[in-house]
C-alpha cells in the first residue's frame, strides 16, 4: 500500500515537472521564440544565441543577474513566476552542457527583484560580463576565441 | 535435457510458492495505469510533436478571414505568387517574426501562429489584410505587427506576410 501511495506520488510529481515545462515551452514560442528562434539559435549580428551558451551566464553572480535584466525579460508581460520557469526550462534545455554544476533554479521573488532594475547597456555589458566568466573557465575562452560572444 | 526440465520446475515452483499472483497483478497494474493516466507516455516526444501538428481547416487561404490571419496586418503570401506557408519565389522569409494565437473554427483551439515575413522584393500590393487582435503598440516591439519583420534577412524591403502554424497554445 506504501509502496503504491509512493508510485502515484511520484508519477504526480512527474505530471506537474511535464505540465510545468509545456507551459514554458509554449511561453518560449509566445514571448522569445520570434527572435531568439526555434531551439534558441539566435541570429548572428540580430540576436544573441541561446543554444548552446546561455548557461555560461550562470556561472557568475553578474551573470546570472544580467539573464533577469535583459529587456526581453524586464519588459515581458508574463509575470515573475511564469518568468522564473519558462528561465530555468530554457537554460536547461537549450544550454544544459554550459550550466555549472551546482545550478541553482530562479525564484519567482528574485526575478521580480532583479526586473525592477533593467540593464541599462545590455550589449555593452554582455561581453565584458563573459569575459570573467571566461577568466576562470577555459571552455568559454576558447569558444570566444574562435566564434566571438554568441551575438 | 532432463537436467534442464528439472532446474525449470524447481525454479517455477519454488517461485509460485514464494510470491502471489494477485500481489504481481496488483503492482503491474499501479504501475500500468499510475505511469499512463498521470505521466503521458513520452513526454518529451509529445511536446515535439504537437509543435509541428498541423489542425484541420476549412475556409479560403487567400481571404482575410481565414483564421491563421487574425493578427496579421500585411499582403497575404498565396495572393504575391507563394501561398500561406511559403514565399514567392525571389524573396526570402525572415526567420525573425511575430508570433500570436488564433482560434481555429473547426475544433475550437487555439494555435500559435508566426508571421513570417517575405522580404527582398517591393510591397506586393495584393490580398492587403488588416485584422490586428491581440496587435500591441510600437512600445511594445514583440507584439507590434506594425515593425518592419525584414530583420536577419539580406534586404529589408518587405514583400508579404506568412501564416504558419508551430504549436497548439495551452488553454489558459
Amino acid at each position: 500500500m506504501l509502496r503504491g501511495l509512493a508510485l502515484v506520488t511520484l508519477s504526480l510529481l512527474a505530471f506537474n515537472a511535464y505540465a510545468q515545462d509545456k507551459r514554458a515551452y509554449n511561453n518560449y514560442m509566445l514571448h522569445c521564440q520570434g527572435c531568439h528562434l526555434p531551439q534558441g539559435k539566435g541570429a548572428l549580428g540580430a540576436v544573441p544565441r541561446l543554444q548552446n551558451f546561455v548557461g555560461y551566464f550562470l556561472h557568475s553572480r553578474e551573470g546570472r543577474e544580467f539573464i533577469a535584466q535583459v529587456p526581453g525579460v524586464t519588459m515581458s508581460s508574463l509575470d515573475n513566476e511564469e518568468l522564473s520557469e519558462l528561465l530555468n526550462w530554457m537554460v536547461r534545455a537549450y544550454s544544459e552542457e554550459q550550466l555549472p554544476e551546482q545550478f541553482e533554479p530562479y525564484t519567482s521573488a528574485e526575478i521580480a527583484q532583479l526586473r525592477k532594475t533593467p540593464n541599462p547597456d545590455p550589449l555593452g555589458q554582455r561581453n565584458s560580463i563573459l569575459d570573467v566568466v571566461a577568466e576562470g573557465l577555459p571552455v568559454l575562452a576558447d569558444e570566444i576565441a574562435t566564434d566571438g560572444y554568441a551575438y | 535435457m532432463k537436467w534442464l526440465d528439472k532446474i525449470t520446475e524447481t525454479r517455477a515452483r519454488k517461485v509460485a510458492q514464494s510470491t502471489s499472483r494477485r500481489g504481481f497483478l496488483g503492482k503491474l497494474a499501479t504501475v500500468v495505469v499510475g505511469t499512463t493516466a498521470a505521466v503521458p507516455l513520452l513526454p518529451v516526444a509529445r511536446a515535439e510533436q504537437s509543435g509541428g501538428q498541423q489542425p484541420a481547416e476549412e475556409g479560403d487561404p487567400n481571404s482575410c478571414d481565414y483564421w491563421r490571419f487574425c493578427a496579421i496586418d500585411g499582403f497575404l503570401c498565396g495572393c504575391c505568387g507563394g501561398s500561406i506557408n511559403t514565399c514567392p519565389p525571389g524573396t526570402e522569409m525572415s526567420p525573425i517574426t511575430w508570433i500570436g494565437t488564433c482560434e481555429n473554427p473547426v475544433d475550437g483551439r487555439n494555435y500559435i501562429i508566426s508571421y513570417n515575413d517575405c522580404c527582398g522584393k517591393t510591397s506586393c500590393g495584393n490580398c492587403l489584410c488588416q485584422r490586428n487582435e491581440g496587435d500591441r503598440p510600437m512600445y511594445r516591439p514583440q507584439l507590434s505587427n506594425d515593425l518592419n519583420w525584414c530583420l536577419g534577412t539580406q534586404s529589408v524591403a518587405y514583400n508579404c506576410s506568412t501564416a504558419v502554424v508551430i504549436g497548439t497554445a495551452l488553454d489558459e
